[in-house]
């Protein structure tokens, strides 16, 4: 576990050390500072509320606080959720294959570290990143929504909690396709795969009635049953963050699923890679 | 107990459908005393590189047994004992050396000291470039770095990897000198290089790999001798058609040849010479150079 963690740690050292990582900190917060500067947002609190985004009213009647700002906290979720998986499937595409490039593969395997230590080390090391960089982005926007509005909520940071889980099914692939074509282009084409993939297998149930019955119908069926469901858990997080009811354990069901679904494809990469010459 | 031990070793490389691959290697059997310095060299395409990833576990060979340091390759407790010099070490470009070596020490289960990574960096020549990123290094100082990491905790066995690509002939009188400090030590030395003086340099017994298989192997001076010919230097003013007389052959340069299978023999075409007035000034054994060695035992595997 010693190692798992140091190779984890040297790559965060190394993403840190990278002008790409630190421009995407400086865009990241270069929108928060935009954000922050020019958002207007007044929220009235009392009994009842009403909310205006940029001069206009939100919804139409005056509602309980609360109420009125479920479309904004829903906003930032699927903005958190959407964008920080997009983010994360752009910036981490180039780990794996610059891992097992040709002079560092060996030079790593020559020490004495278990493979399965220095995938899973590399694997840990993306999702820390991804994590300290979505909840950077929603510690910011909850921030700015307390500090603007004085609406002081957690919603955009389950956001970026749960989009991390789904980062880390989503980077399993990734990781695992590294291991069979180190290419970083395919690494995030994969990626890309999965996300969008992810997102009609969330409404899977939905578009199924839409195509014709028979082949067609049970092949969307079968691919889209061992996907995670992106688009359900990213509607299940703007409902956490709205405080909108939502069906008992429906969110722990869906995790578990992306969670089953990343093990899987993460054994798969770890047999891979035990397998493999180098 | 060898260092390296290899018996019957094969590799060959399949496709992802398992198709049948080229054979790497076909039945090496190969044996490295501890302690001492060996230089494996062979064409490209010999079977080199697969050997050397087959002793650190990052290849695993088809059929045939591996041990090194009296274990298995894949062994964590023999690996801890292997500092490893690949031939394209690629290095993270945003750090500084001191960085690099520290994340190297953490993987060989050792905590990083910073007394230490300065010694080893002023023993490599790095000193002055520590708080220089590895981005702006030349090809000989990346490779200093990775000689650096190699030899970092002292290990018993060092596999490189052509430790003096692209560093400059200085740099290779230095990097010859740490190898030499480290085989002082008692570290075995396991040689991969083009550079065949380099090898001749630093290495007692020399493998010659050609087609996967060990076309010849042994102690240097072995290797290169020609039977029992000798190269001879006389002062000028010597009879020529005396000497060809006595059975001596004219070489390039003023130089004689002769045959003697002894001593006897040698001292008594020497005195024949010297009797026809010919002066001896230098006498040395015929022997060919690695170059020439390897190009015939090619020769012969092919």
């Amino acid at each position: 576990m010693r190692t798992t963690l140091a190779v984890a740690a040297d790559l965060l050292r190394e993403a840190s050390k990278r002008k790409w990582f630190l421009g995407l900190g400086i865009a990241i917060t270069l929108v928060l500072s935009t954000l922050g500067l020019s958002l207007k947002l007044d929220v009235v609190d009392g009994a009842l509320a009403a909310s205006r985004l940029f001069g206009h009213l939100l919804g139409g009647d005056i509602r309980a606080v609360d109420v009125a700002m479920r479309p904004v906290l829903k906003g930032t979720s699927y903005l958190v959720f959407y964008v920080g998986l997009v983010f994360g499937i752009v910036a981490c595409a180039d780990f794996a294959p610059s891992l097992l490039s040709p002079g560092r593969i060996e030079h790593l395997l020559a020490h004495p570290v278990r493979r399965s230590e220095l995938l899973l080390g590399t694997f840990l090391g993306v999702l820390a990143l991804a994590l300290l960089a979505s909840l950077y982005g929603a510690v910011g926007l909850t921030l700015i929504l307390g500090v603007k509005a004085g609406l002081w909520t957690l919603g955009p940071v389950l956001s970026a909690l749960i989009a991390s889980v789904c980062f880390a099914a989503i980077y399993a692939a990734m990781l695992t396709t590294a291991l069979f074509v180190r290419q970083a282009a395919v690494s995030a084409g994969v990626g890309f795969l999965v996300f969008f993939g992810g997102i009609l297998a969330g409404v899977r149930s939905d578009i199924a009635p839409m195509l014709d019955k028979g082949f067609g119908r049970s092949c969307f069926l079968a691919v889209t049953l061992v996907l995670p469901r992106l688009s359900a858990v990213a509607t299940a997080a703007a409902d956490l963050a709205g405080s909108t009811p939502m069906p008992v354990r429906s969110l722990a069901a869906l995790l578990g699923g992306v969670f089953v679904f990343g093990l899987g494809v993460l054994a798969l990469g770890i047999f891979r890679f035990e397998q493999k010459d180098f | 107990m060898d260092a390296i031990r290899a018996e019957a070793l094969t590799k060959t490389y399949r496709g992802l459908l398992r198709k049948a691959g080229e054979p790497a290697l076909c039945g090496l059997d190969l044996a490295v005393a501890p302690g001492t310095a060996f230089g494996l060299i062979g064409p490209n395409g010999a079977g080199k590189t697969t050997f050397i990833k087959i002793l650190l576990g990052v290849v695993r060979p088809t059929s045939g047994k591996v041990e090194v340091l009296g274990g298995h390759p894949e062994d964590l407790a023999v690996r801890a004992r292997i500092g490893y010099l690949p031939e394209r070490l690629h290095l993270p470009e945003a750090w500084r050396p001191p960085e690099f070596l520290a994340s190297v020490a953490r993987l060989k289960g050792k905590r990083p000291v910073r007394a230490e990574i300065s010694r080893l960096l002023e023993r490599v020549g790095l000193a002055q470039a520590a708080g220089r990123k590895i981005a702006g290094f030349s090809k000989g100082m990346r490779q200093r770095l990775g000689l650096a990491a190699a030899v970092l905790g002292g290990p018993d066995l060092l596999v490189l990897d052509e430790p003096t690509d692209g560093i400059d002939p200085l740099g290779r009188v230095e990097v010859r000198k740490i190898l030499t400090e480290e085989l002082s030590r008692g570290a075995t030395l396991f040689l991969n290089s083009h550079l065949l003086a380099e090898t001749e340099r630093v290495c007692e017994r020399v493998g010659i790999l050609a087609s996967g298989r060990l076309a010849r192997e042994g102690r240097l001076v072995d290797l290169c001798r020609t039977g029992e010919r000798w190269i001879l230097e006389f002062a000028p003013g010597h009879d020529a058609a005396a000497l060809a007389g006595i059975g001596l052959s004219p070489l390039a340069g003023g130089r004689w040849g002769c045959e003697a299978e002894t001593a006897q023999a040698l001292n008594l075409v020497l005195d024949r010479a010297r009797a026809s007035g010919a002066l001896l000034v230098r006498l040395e054994r015929d022997e060919r150079d690695l170059e020439e060695v390897l190009a015939d035992a090619v020769r012969v595997a092919a």
